[in-house]
């Protein structure tokens, strides 16, 4: 079955470092170049997470990821660089559209924090196990409910996706078309969705069925099949990022109050 | 007082206006194996889910009278105590996963963690379940990837995890192909043996009769009867109940063979032993030869395949070289899951493309052909009817076909009120098709194709979840779209139904057709039988065991060809 | 009836994640009949209406943190806030009787189109100066910057040139589905429900 989680055990030792370690990694990579407000800060998080990546192996499967906010980062430039509100000097000119000098730089603010994230998202994207993920978080008192919910998404997705091309098959045979123009799509569109829509609404009554009859409703402590093995760096990556942030935080206060 | 001691019990749904359970009241010993029999809307689910508790603690509705489980109250026990108690296994092998567990052993665990179990029992636990259904070697795939009976496995051991120390079991072999069915019995069986009580809910009464030692039979919520499999199947109103006594059964109660204490035998074994001195039938080499595998001639054939294959992914081929003409006769495709019996049919139908090799319908090459283009002539009946319902009145969800292929309004109405008329769901063209029952659901999306009036119409799994009667409506559905001169196919399992209803039977294995003909010479073909892991039809095995194998495969047959009964 | 009166057994925590299910598909199916609209809070409204605007906020908001955080879609983690007020909305008004007739659907419809504009907006302006990644809304955008109007109504308006008529759409396909769905299953989510003794 097709997976619609990003993660592959390739076994690096990304893939052994503990879901929170990277938690608290993109929480440092999002907020330090923040609070230092410096373009270069960008740069250097987005350094370190190249870094980290190409040491996990994934680094060529962060290439989708990006192509995925590829257009968004295009409108963003062509949008700011030509109308942005502070425009005054031109950069440089390709035919009758002319860039400006404060426009591109506002998007390059905007499209390197975009950049940034993405990156240090897909460090834990790409190497964690969401059903990992979800134990640790439980093992710290995250509700089991909230972790039931998590890892059935991932479930329940591809089974959807499956009955969605049967759906498809089933009407096509009663001679409905799904290609043509816009209002035969459109036309389209309920009875291809309606069927998935209603059984997997209907579905529930049993699936909680089969919840109940297994001690979903217990009060009791929840037990794990296994710990989880600590990962040497942990500890260390930690305490790095940890002063880290509060290093750029004491220096953003140091500045402000010397520039006073 | 005895183990489970149900008293008084009633109970009404919520919204609604009829008691689904009026009035049931027995006791269940430690240890016993009991069936639950009836029509489909006779109460039996409701029944397996009030020993759980869940009646009425879920569903909420009206309740009245008291059930006890050891000592426990089922309707005021919290769930989560009781399924260490009682434990719920039901048809659908999908939905009883808990969905959130990516392999079977963590599966298996789910419900133990739930209730806190200690780690090192949790493995012991369900090490000794896995093991004991046979499904140890799967416990690192993902449980959605199983086939039908191995989910069902999976979802019975993660049940017995829990130590209960009795099962509800409600139509578990119900959406199974034969060999699912077998493993699940066989692991019902080793469940019995381990001395555990059971309650099992079954359409198949020839198995139920095989392995209960009491039978509670109930009809419109009401408990009818509750005794030995004989002397409740003994019964002559059963039929009246929506329920068919099993072959053996029929047959002695025709020959007026019964036993001193005036019940008829239910089981193979009863049976052979009462008709021993009994003139048998006679062998199908001796007089009345049936006709043997009857070509048909390329003229009359409105199926031509030829060397078709086809594969999903290259390299591994699903259907390889296969020739084949269809005509007229009603033919049934049989084989295990993964035969390629779907692929087939989805072939014709022009859902897929063949990769080698060509169809032809009518004498036109479909592979020029959209499905569009052939939906009109050819109608495809798909095995799950909530994969096409989307209209919320019956009627409108029956012309949906006929209208897309160009039906007047005036004709499409017609034409679905007939063919709601002939599975048996005239009257109820304005109904929510989501408020039926899955059987009836099923019977509207075949009349939704039946609407379509098309000259080829492809069931695949007509049976699942039908009951006698809606078996009966189906067999009804074959014989009309046969004198009125249309092909009918059908995908089956249900070997008795195949050996009742249709005239010519393919068996499909690996891709190939290992035999084709009438149901006569396919069912005497016990190799091929073997190769595609198919069991005979139940009056053929008695045959067997009367030692004249091979002279019938029904019933009826037995009767007219045993001389009891003109044909 | 209580407004927020809110159920948390085995019945509404199963409904969740069907319903981030059917937000996915929404969107897919809307992409595979190259539809131009969204239709990604399909689900969430379907929540919101059955189990009560906390169900709907929690199927929002879980939805797009759990695409953001696995399926490596972290701009949608931005807009959890906006899915959990599409949620809130569309459950609060159902509680109110408004999914009951058609007519009522649209004015659902139209607060939960308001409720994701208002919540996208300074997002909007916040991450990406004002544009919405939609080829319509953006175009619309770039009209109102070339004309020198402010980054606020340019993509209020950009928001609501998308939003309005997607969340239409939406809440129609909710208001036909809930029309379809059985009562046994309906039943399961009424917060007042009762068992009643025959004895």
């Amino acid at each position: 079955m097709k997976s619609i989680s990003l993660y592959v055990d390739n076994k690096t030792w990304l893939t052994g470092v503990h879901p929170f370690t990277k938690l608290l990694y993109i929480a440092a990579a999002i907020s330090i170049p923040l609070i230092a407000g410096k373009l270069w800060a960008f740069g250097c998080c987005i350094a370190v997470s190249l870094c980290a990546l190409a040491a996990g192996k994934i680094l060529k499967r962060t290439v989708p990821l990006i192509a995925f906010s590829f257009t968004i980062l295009l409108t963003i430039f062509l949008i700011h660089g030509l109308f942005h509100q502070g425009n005054t000097n031109v950069l440089f000119s390709v035919g009758p559209l002319r860039f400006y000098r404060e426009g591109v730089l506002y998007a390059c603010r905007i499209g390197l924090n975009i950049l940034n994230m993405l990156l240090s998202f897909a460090i834990l994207v790409l190497s964690t196990r969401p059903s990992e993920l979800v134990e640790e978080l439980e093992k710290r008192g995250f509700s089991p409910r909230f972790g039931y919910i998590i890892n059935s998404v991932f479930q329940i997705i591809p089974q959807m996706m499956g009955t969605m091309s049967t759906i498809t098959d089933a009407q096509r045979s009663r001679g409905m078309e799904t290609e043509g123009s816009l209002w035969t799509r459109a036309k389209a569109f309920l009875p291809l969705i309606s069927p998935v829509v209603m059984s997997s609404l209907i579905n529930t009554r049993e699936r909680a069925v089969a919840l109940e009859v297994r001690g979903f409703g217990s009060k009791r402590k929840r037990t794990y099949l296994a710990d989880r093995p600590a990962h040497r760096g942990d500890r260390a990556i930690t305490i790095c990022l940890l002063l880290l942030m509060a290093a750029v935080v004491g220096w953003r206060i140091g500045t402000c109050l010397l520039s006073k | 007082m005895s183990f489970i001691e149900v008293e008084h019990l009633k109970y009404r749904y919520p919204h609604t206006e009829r008691l689904a359970l009026d009035d049931l009241s027995f006791s269940v010993e430690k240890g016993e194996f009991i069936g639950i029999i009836g029509e489909n809307g006779a109460g039996k689910s409701t029944l397996s889910q009030a020993f759980t508790g869940l009646v009425p603690q879920f569903y909420k509705g009206a309740y009245g009278g008291r059930v006890t489980v050891d000592g426990l109250e089922a309707g005021k026990t919290p769930v989560s105590a009781l399924c260490q108690k009682v434990g719920l296994v039901f048809q659908n092998p999908f939905n009883q996963l808990s969905g959130a567990r990516d392999n079977v052993y963590e599966e298996v665990i789910f419900g133990m963690q739930n209730l806190g179990v200690e780690r090192e029992e949790m493995k012991r636990r369900a090490r000794e379940a896995l093991e004991l259904l046979d499904i140890w070697q799967f416990r690192d795939r993902n449980p959605f990837d199983l086939s039908g009976g191995q989910m069902q496995r999976v979802a019975i051991a993660s049940v017995l995890v829990m130590r209960p120390e009795v099962i509800v079991l409600d139509e578990p072999t119900s959406q199974l192909d034969p060999k699912g069915s077998e493993e699940v019995f066989a692991a019902v069986d080793s469940l019995a043996r381990s001395g555990i009580t059971i309650l099992m809910v079954e359409q198949k009464i020839e198995k139920l009769a095989a392995y209960c030692d009491r039978i509670l039979l109930l009809h419109r919520g009401r408990q009818v009867a509750f005794d030995s499999p004989r002397r409740v199947l003994s019964r002559g109103d059963l039929e009246e109940m929506g329920i068919r006594p099993p072959a053996c059964t029929r047959i002695c109660r025709e020959l007026g063979k019964s036993f001193p204490d005036g019940t008829w035998p239910v089981t193979e074994e009863e049976a052979a032993e009462l008709m021993r001195d009994l003139p048998k039938p006679l062998r199908a080499g001796g007089g009345e030869k049936e006709e043997g595998v009857r070509k048909p001639s390329p003229e009359e054939a409105l199926f031509q395949i030829r060397q078709l294959g086809f594969s999903y992914t290259e390299g591994v081929p699903v259907l390889e070289g296969l020739n084949l003409d269809l005509d007229g006769r009603p033919t049934a495709v049989i084989g295990q899951n993964g035969a390629g019996k779907t692929t087939l049919v989805k072939l014709l139908k022009g859902l897929l493309r063949p990769v080698s090799g060509t169809i032809s319908f009518c004498g036109e090459d479909t592979s020029q052909k959209t499905v569009a283009m052939l939906a009109g002539k050819i109608g495809y009946v798909f095995q799950n009817p909530d994969d096409q319902i989307f209209k919320y009145n019956v009627l409108d969800e029956v012309m949906f076909g006929p209208l897309n292929i160009g039906m007047s309004p005036e004709k499409a109405e017609a034409e679905a009120k007939r063919a709601l008329e002939t599975v048996g769901l005239a009257g109820r063209e304005g109904e929510n098709p989501y408020d039926l029952e899955l059987n009836e659901r099923k019977m509207v999306a075949i009349a939704s194709v039946l609407a379509m009036d098309t000259d080829v119409v492809i069931l695949d799994e007509p049976t699942i979840a039908q009951d006698y009667r809606g078996r009966s409506a189906i067999a009804g559905v074959i014989r009309d779209l046969k004198s009125r001169g249309k092909l009918v196919l059908a995908i089956l399992h249900d070997m008795d139904f195949v050996a009742e209803c249709f005239e010519r039977v393919i068996v499909m294995a690996h891709g190939r057709i290992l035999a084709d003909g009438d149901a006569g010479s396919v069912f005497s073909m016990d190799e091929v039988l073997e190769e595609a892991r198919l069991q005979k039809p139940f009056v053929a095995r008695l045959c067997e065991r009367l030692g004249c194998a091979g002279s019938c495969l029904t019933a009826e047959e037995f009767l007219r060809k045993s001389g009891y009964r003109e044909s | 009836m209580k407004l927020f009166k809110t159920k948390l057994d085995a019945a509404t925590i199963v409904l969740i994640p069907a319903c981030i299910g059917i937000n996915y598909l929404g969107k897919l199916f809307a992409s595979f009949l190259k539809l131009p609209l969204w239709l990604d809070s399909i689900g969430t409204c379907i929540g919101g209406c059955l189990g009560g605007p906390i169900i709907g906020a929690i199927c929002g908001a879980a939805n797009n943190l759990i695409y953001g955080f696995t399926a490596g879609d972290n701009i949608t983690l931005i807009y959890a806030l906006t899915s959990l007020g599409i949620g809130l909305a569309a459950g609060i008004m159902a509680r109110l009787g408004f999914m009951k007739t058609f007519p009522k659907a649209l004015a659902t419809a139209c607060v939960a189109g308001l409720v994701a504009v208002l919540i996208s907006t300074p997002l909007n302006v916040i991450f990406w100066g004002g544009t919405t990644g939609n080829v319509w809304g953006d175009a619309v955008f770039a009209a109102t910057q070339a004309a020198g109007m402010p980054v606020l109504l340019g993509s209020f308006l950009d928001e609501v040139v998308v939003d309005v008529p997607d969340k239409l759409i939406t809440l129609l396909v909710v208001f036909f589905i809930l029309k379809g769905l059985p009562k046994k299953l309906t039943a399961l989510y009424e917060t007042d429900a009762k068992i009643e003794s025959l004895d």
